[in-house]
């Protein structure tokens, strides 16, 4: 489903050149659950950044779902984003004004999905997460554990084969953690392929695999 | 979609009321100017038409006078006198004349029953009524037979006739001026006239057929000549054909304008169109200045609105916006507020012109001013344009944002 062939991502800044990845090869299989630990400054965030099509690689090959991301315009990576990807971040990252409903149905708008086609998937995906009486409620109004689901509902909108978590648990207690990564094992034996960054172990301990990140290098 | 972005552009102007009503505010008191003063401009101008043409349309007027210059053997000082027969005959000796009256004028004594009133009386002929505008309202103006057969005959002025008649029927009754009959046959339509000469507004003359006039009271020359130039806009030619010729005739030198005195009504015309043309522009003007300044407020807001919002852009980057999305989004959003803002500006002004249109001594002096239908096309192109600038370089700032960078904030 993934697959990194020696990429790096060097960052210009100013003069100096800061090497953030320096050959990563990983290759994530379809319907695998994996997360990437690494310290601060290993190279993790770029990697999802990378992974997740915010990013191009400087060198190197990405392939995701068989096609190659490296030469993508900003609107076919905007593209790949929409339909292969589903994105989980640490804070978030709901529109604080809109409704759990809205901010749910926010990547359909951006693929020509019908009124009807959008309205039911949205309902679906409220239910599949336990929010169903919850839909007018906007962020502020909802738990951490709440916003986050009703952020993996976003996710699952267009139904991507891979879902990208960004520590998804890092806001939240522990008790409101273990549902979210209840909710992502439920997701991961639908078939579906996560790939999760975290730097806590006993998260990580929730995935099949664990790819550790060093300085940009893959050490294990 | 089209749903979604009108649900979330009504959010956002609800979010921030006091920013929303700043921003708008520009645009709602540009577009209200704007309509506002083209409105009450274009009624002033028609009012100020009106009330010339209540004078006179494409009319020319000339007083036979005294010469300044010496001529043909005699002093400055000559007095030149034109007879009504020579005024008649005008048109054969010079080209150009589509129609000409001779006009006599004295105050004479006006009575009926026990009212008695000392008034103009204008002793013309049947063509004046087309040129000075003396429309019946009841009965009939002066007609050839009356000229020919020298009628005792009268048309008189709607005040006139208030004043003599105090409502009852005009047409048809017998007044005496100067003692001597005359048979009412009709009555002059009342009109705004602003300006004059000679003796009293048309409302208060009685007008009478000039032979009449001329045979009762032993005038020979006349006081004054109306004419209309065949093409209006060739009033100078004609003018100057017509001075050369009654030098001749009645011995006054060609450049000796004061011999006879011409008032170019036409001229006043022209120059009037032109001075109203430039002032709408003027105002136009004025009024798209303003419009843009609320449109450079808009500009900023909507500046300020994307660097609130790029978290916003950044996660709908990352949720699959494409750059042209956000951009469009955007845009839109600025031409919606512009827009938005010129429709309560065009409420506001229909409503205020038609407020006023209800107070009569507006209307009196300014006419009843309408929205022009051309000037709101005009305005809301003028609100487009404004809202395309305007919203250009915020939309291209929020689709230039990075998503990585706007999601780490």
């Amino acid at each position: 489903m993934i697959t990194c062939r020696a990429i790096t991502k060097v960052f210009a800044m100013g003069t100096a050149k800061l090497e953030a990845l320096r050959g990563v090869d990983i290759a994530i299989e379809a319907g695998e659950f994996i997360s990437i630990m690494g310290p601060s400054g290993s190279g993790k965030s770029t990697l999802m950044n990378i992974i997740g099509c915010l990013d191009t690689p400087t060198a190197g090959t990405y392939l995701l779902d068989g096609r190659e991301v490296a030469g993508m315009t900003f609107d076919q990576l905007a593209e790949a984003r929409n339909r292969k990807i589903g994105f989980v971040f640490q804070n978030f990252n709901l529109l604080p004004y809109a409704s759990a409903y809205e901010n749910i149905e926010l990547p359909m708008l951006f693929n020509g999905k019908s009124a009807r086609q959008r309205r039911q998937r949205v309902e679906e995906l409220l239910a599949q997460v336990g929010l169903a009486d919850w839909r007018r409620h906007r962020p502020s109004e909802l738990s951490g554990g709440q916003q986050q689901r009703i952020a993996i509902a976003r996710a699952l909108a267009n139904d991507p084969p891979v879902i990208l978590a960004d520590e998804p648990t890092g806001n939240l207690d522990s008790a409101s953690g273990e549902e979210i990564m209840a909710l992502f094992n439920g997701l991961w034996r639908q078939g579906r392929t996560l790939v999760m960054v975290t730097h806590d172990p006993k998260i990580a301990a929730h995935s099949q695999r664990t790819v550790k990140l060093l300085d940009g290098r893959v050490v294990a | 979609m089209i749903a979604a972005f009108l649900v979330n552009f009504l959010r956002d102007l609800r979010r921030q009321p006091l920013r929303t009503v700043l921003t708008l505010s520009g645009v709602v008191w540009g577009t209200f100017s704007v309509a506002v003063l083209i409105a009450f401009g274009a009624s002033v101008h028609r009012m100020q038409i009106k009330r010339a043409h209540g004078m006179g349309q494409n009319l020319v007027i000339a007083w036979p006078s005294r010469t300044t210059m010496p001529y043909g053997g005699f002093l400055k000082g000559h007095v030149v006198r034109l007879s009504a027969e020579d005024v008649e005959a005008l048109p054969s000796r010079v080209s150009g004349i589509r129609r000409i009256s001779p006009e006599f004028i004295l105050p004479r004594r006006i009575r009926f029953g026990r009212q008695e009133l000392n008034n103009s009386v204008r002793g013309v002929n049947p063509a004046f009524a087309v040129m000075r505008n003396t429309i019946p309202q009841t009965g009939r103006f002066i007609d050839p037979s009356d000229l020919e057969r020298r009628r005792r005959v009268c048309f008189i002025g709607n005040t006139l006739a208030q004043d003599l008649f105090r409502g009852d029927t005009a047409v048809g009754r017998d007044i005496f001026i100067e003692g001597v009959p005359f048979i009412v046959v009709g009555v002059m339509k009342e009109k705004q006239q602003n300006s004059n000469y000679s003796g009293q507004r048309d409302e208060h003359c009685a007008f009478i057929p000039w032979t009449t006039f001329s045979a009762l009271y032993g005038e020979k020359y006349v006081s004054n000549f109306l004419f209309q130039p065949e093409d209006p806009a060739g009033s100078k030619p004609l003018i100057r054909d017509l001075r050369r010729l009654l030098g001749r005739r009645l011995g006054f030198d060609p450049r000796d304008e004061d011999a006879l005195f011409i008032w170019d009504v036409t001229e006043l015309e022209q120059k009037f169109i032109a001075f109203f043309a430039a002032f709408t522009i003027f105002l136009g003007v004025i009024g798209s200045f303003t419009l843009l300044v609320g449109g450079v407020g808009v500009a900023s807001i909507m500046l300020v609105v994307v660097e609130e919002r790029t978290r916003e852009i950044g996660v709908k980057l990352a949720v699959g916006a494409k750059r042209r999305t956000i951009l469009r989004q955007f845009f839109a959003e600025a031409q919606a507020l512009i827009l938005f803002g010129g429709g309560i500006g065009f409420l506001l002004a229909s409503l205020a012109v038609a407020a006023t249109s209800r107070i009569k001594a507006v209307t009196d002096s300014v006419g009843t001013p309408v929205i022009d239908p051309v000037v709101s096309v005009s305005t809301v192109a003028v609100l487009l344009l404004i809202g395309t600038v305007s919203g250009l370089m915020p939309a291209r700032r929020a689709a230039a944002v990075d998503p990585i960078q706007a999601l780490r904030k």
